[in-house]
């Protein structure tokens, strides 16, 4: 069968893909299209890169500042009436990494659209989570958001929306190559539902809620009889040049089933944006304890009774809290825009100059009233009572960090974008008693098409 | 679980422990004034002696200590346990299965002498067989703390040695009954006493009371004879008391010890020395007739609280470290995780840091080099690394091997990471000192020859 095909440098998407097509992670079109118009099938690929400069300033513990290719991608998407199939890959750091890959189907009703989604992206619970990153107005995500909200996952998912109402909801895996040590993949639940009162070409306003629940079931095998599974949190302090997470980091053994609640609000007009989320994280655990019980038992100083192995090795659930806000006003260029399918902002459009300022907060931190905490064992001890044996605190330490951006960002063209921001990080973390304050200038060079 | 890019990314090479800059700018406390004048009981650069000596004689028996207080120790060390009558020993190991044959004498059971013990002491036979079937059942074989003192007694503490070190051995060690100490033991060798013996060689005591089960540690009386060591010169050690583990010990152990101290006329906080007295007088060792007498230590956590509750600072205290995963451990030993531990000696009112060294034969982690003694000295406590056994070691730690240059942290250091020190060989350790001048000046410039000393005492 013979093929026509042929390249538009500047198709219009319109043109070329469905109109509920989106990418997940970027929001500009990609300018290099391919139609095949016998077959009715079109065919894009872009690319994005960025490159960062960052200077740190840190009380303590250094920073490396310095400069770095931070992402690097390619991006290729394929539709045919109503399917649309979207990948892309990142390649920064000199190794392939996996990120969006889905298959899209989309459904025009009377009373808004309907689309089915398939694959591996950002579960739709969190607004900033579904905001791809080139789009941000800042270098990168909140604090909090990187902390506490869920990324990718492998699932399926539903989604309607209109002019008025957004409601997206799926189910997801818990790792996306089942190649966890051992276990049973868990699965998750997440959605996120907006009302968008105000929604015209001049202004949007939308207030919305989420939620997931997410049951951990992998992990790895503890002496040969229990599954012992876990759950890592943590930030970088809003760059990805030092993207370490040590000082704002948690780890949960034993997490089983995981809470996230939301709540959130955007308004923009054609000159200003203002957007933020809370997010709470309720971790419960488990764990099999008769079965640590009787592995316990055997020697004279085996726990005598399950009741006092408990007590000796107590469990308890951690809640965790999150919140940032974000304001962006446009000293010149294109309006802000809204992007109705995904309830987010998009990004600078065309020749434009904005300022912005954010403030997040990120509560890693859920200690016990009075414990006290020695910090070259880094644990905790309950009643301010220091003891040898046994350990009894169900506290984690992970940090409390507040920290503040601002920023400006100029775009030359729709492709090319740099952006400067000075962040303000004030830590709290028992672990780093004399890191408390964190300076940071950064700046990035953008280019995507 | 899957999470961003950002919340995963770790920074593998982020060196977040640069000692060399971290060890001067982390925030350590300072001792207080109070506390400084308890820390000044203490003489500089004591010579500790480890368990008596590791070396020449079995541990911590008299053996052990006579041949420390003889060859001039300023301190004779030892470890803290309580027998299940509540007799405070002075024994290392909790296990007694190493520095005895209490493997052959009792195996794994509750001694078959307990009942009779019982019945001894007050109880019906059906009292005493139901009290040894309830220990039994609760028995924990070898360790010092499942067994009478009077039992302890029938074991061999000196034979084990002859057959571990056998360039050492000395058919005295098996021919003069070596027995598990008790703090009591200890204090009297300081004292320049021995061990008074029947005419088979047997320590004479006696034990009293009637047993009660409700305070088993607190019902029978040990009485313990002791005379005058005509062997002894007139040297007059300190003693160096470890608080072990905290699980093995009742729990008002601390308080126990302090009373115990105070009952042997060692307490100085209820019988206080005058203050003036030398640490070394006619060329002796003198430091048992000063204020720093005594002096506590321990690695336990909770048994740095329990003895800041009792003793209140009053009597010189040392937080010993250890680094590892254990219970007890400095788990970061990073500038800010030792400044903790630091901070926290300070905090429950400990004067000295004693911190483990490198180096063979016992190849412990070093937790005294320059940058670690260097925040011991700026907190201004004073710092007695553990244990020495060679002249290398010594060559490293107090500043032979810097070979007269100046190095990192020499400001305060002085070359010197250490203001005393735990050795095996005081012969050797006292040499460096008096070589390097480091020693008192009105104290002995010769050290006796080791040997020699033990053949003068009848070993």
């Amino acid at each position: 069968m013979k093929k026509y095909i042929y390249m538009s440098a500047l198709a219009t998407m319109a043109l070329t893909t469905p109109q509920t097509a989106q990418a997940q992670d970027f929001d500009s079109k990609p300018v290099v299209n391919l139609t095949n118009e016998a077959e009715d099938l079109k065919f894009s690929i872009g690319a994005r890169m960025m490159m960062d400069a960052a200077y740190y300033h840190a009380e303590y513990t250094p920073m490396k500042s310095g400069a770095a290719i931070t992402d690097a991608r390619i991006r290729t998407s394929m539709s045919y009436k109503d399917w649309y199939f979207y990948a892309d890959f990142d390649f920064s750091e000199g190794k392939f990494t996996q990120k969006n890959i889905f298959l899209q189907y989309a459904m025009k009703k009377e009373k808004g659209i309907h689309s089915f989604k398939a694959g591996y992206y950002n579960n739709p619970a969190n607004m900033a989570r579904n905001t791809s990153i080139g789009s941000m107005h800042f270098l990168t995500r909140a604090s909090s958001v990187n902390a506490l909200a869920q990324g990718r996952e492998l699932g399926l998912s539903y989604s309607f929306y209109n002019d008025h109402f957004f409601a997206n909801q799926g189910v997801f895996a818990e790792n996306q190559y089942n190649d966890q040590e051992a276990g049973y993949q868990g699965v998750s639940l997440g959605g996120r539902w907006l009302w968008r009162p105000i929604n015209d070409s001049k202004q949007t306003f939308h207030v919305g809620a989420s939620f997931r629940y997410a049951n951990i079931a992998t992990g790895e095998v503890q002496d040969d009889i229990v599954l012992k599974t876990n759950l890592d949190l943590g930030t970088s302090l809003e760059t990805l040049v030092d993207p370490t997470t040590e000082f704002v980091s948690a780890s949960l053994p034993w997490a089983k089933n995981v809470y996230d609640f939301g709540l959130e609000a955007l308004y923009k007009n054609d000159d200003f944006f203002v957007r933020g989320e809370y997010m709470l994280k309720h971790v419960t655990k488990e764990r099999d304890d008769q079965a640590l019980f009787e592995a316990n038992l055997g020697s004279i100083d085996s726990w005598s009774t399950l009741a006092s192995w408990q007590a000796g090795n107590p469990l308890g659930s951690n809640t965790f809290h999150g919140a940032y806000v974000e304001a962006g006003y446009k000293l010149f260029g294109n309006p802000y825009k809204y992007n109705n399918k995904e309830g987010v902002l998009g990004g600078l459009d065309g020749k434009s100059l904005e300022i912005v300022a954010r403030y997040s907060y990120t509560g890693l931190n859920d200690i016990v009233d009075g414990e006290k905490y020695v910090l070259g064992r880094d644990q905790y001890y309950p009643d301010g009572l220091i003891k040898d044996y046994p350990s009894t605190s169900k506290s984690i330490g992970g940090g409390n960090l507040h920290s503040v951006t601002l920023g400006a960002n100029y775009a030359f063209n729709k492709y090319v974008q740099f952006m400067v921001s000075y962040s303000y990080h004030h830590l709290d973390r028992d672990k780093y008693p004399s890191d408390k304050n964190f300076h940071a200038l950064q700046g990035r060079l953008m280019f995507q098409f | 679980m899957g999470f961003s890019l950002i919340a995963t990314a770790s920074c593998e090479n982020q060196d977040f422990s640069d000692v060399t800059t971290d060890a001067t700018r982390v925030e350590v406390n300072t001792i207080s004034a109070e506390m400084a004048k308890v820390r000044d009981y203490v003489p500089s650069y004591a010579v500790i002696a480890h368990r008596g000596t590791t070396y020449w004689a079995p541990e911590e028996t008299e053996a052990a200590w006579r041949w420390a207080r003889e060859m001039g120790a300023d301190y004779l060390e030892s470890d803290l346990q309580c027998s299940k009558d509540g007799v405070i020993l002075a024994n290392h190991d909790e296990n007694l299965q190493r520095t005895t044959n209490i493997e052959n004498v009792y195996g794994e059971l509750v001694p078959t002498t307990r009942k009779a013990f019982y019945m001894r002491h007050g109880k019906t036979e059906a009292e005493a067989e139901a009290l040894v079937a309830a220990d039994q059942a609760s028995f924990r074989p070898y360790y010092a703390m499942s067994y009478m003192y009077e039992e302890l007694l029938q074991l061999d503490a000196g034979t084990w040695f002859n057959e571990s070190n056998l360039e050492q051995a000395r058919d005295a060690y098996s021919t003069i009954p070596q027995y598990v100490s008790t703090l009591e033991d200890q204090i009297m060798y300081a004292e320049g006493k021995i061990l008074k013996r029947d005419s088979e060689g047997n320590r004479i005591y006696s034990v009293s009371g009637t047993w009660d089960e409700s305070k088993p540690r607190d019902c029978l009386k040990y009485t313990f004879e002791y005379e005058n060591d005509p062997e002894d010169t007139g040297n007059r050690p300190g003693i160096y008391i470890e608080f072990k583990e905290s699980w093995l010990n009742p729990s008002d152990f601390e308080q126990r010890v302090y009373n115990k101290l105070k009952d042997l006329g060692w307490n100085i906080i209820t019988e206080p020395c005058d203050g003036v007295e030398p640490y070394t007088s006619d060329g002796k060792v003198n430091v048992g007739n000063t204020n720093g007498k005594v002096i506590l230590q321990t690695f336990s956590l909770e048994s740095l609280r329990r003895t800041a509750d009792v003793f209140q600072g009053r009597i010189p205290m040392c937080f010993l470290l250890w680094e590892g995963t254990g219970a007890t451990d400095l788990k970061y030993d990073t500038p800010q995780g030792y400044a903790s531990f630091i901070n926290l000696g300070l905090e429950y009112k400990a004067h000295i840091m004693g911190p483990c060294i490198a180096g063979s034969p016992n190849n412990y982690p070093e937790m005294n080099a320059p940058w670690q003694a260097y925040l011991i000295k700026k907190a201004g406590m004073l710092n007695h690394p553990y244990s020495f056994d060679s002249y290398a070691q010594m060559a490293k730690y107090f500043g032979t091997y810097n070979w007269g240059n100046t190095v990192a942290y020499d400001e305060l250091l002085g070359g010197k990471c250490g203001d005393g020190l735990f050795t095996n060989r005081t012969e050797m350790s006292l040499k460096y000192m008096i070589d390097n001048g480091l020693r008192d000046s009105r104290a002995s410039k010769t050290v006796p020859d080791a040997g020699e000393t033990l053949d003068r005492l009848g070993y």
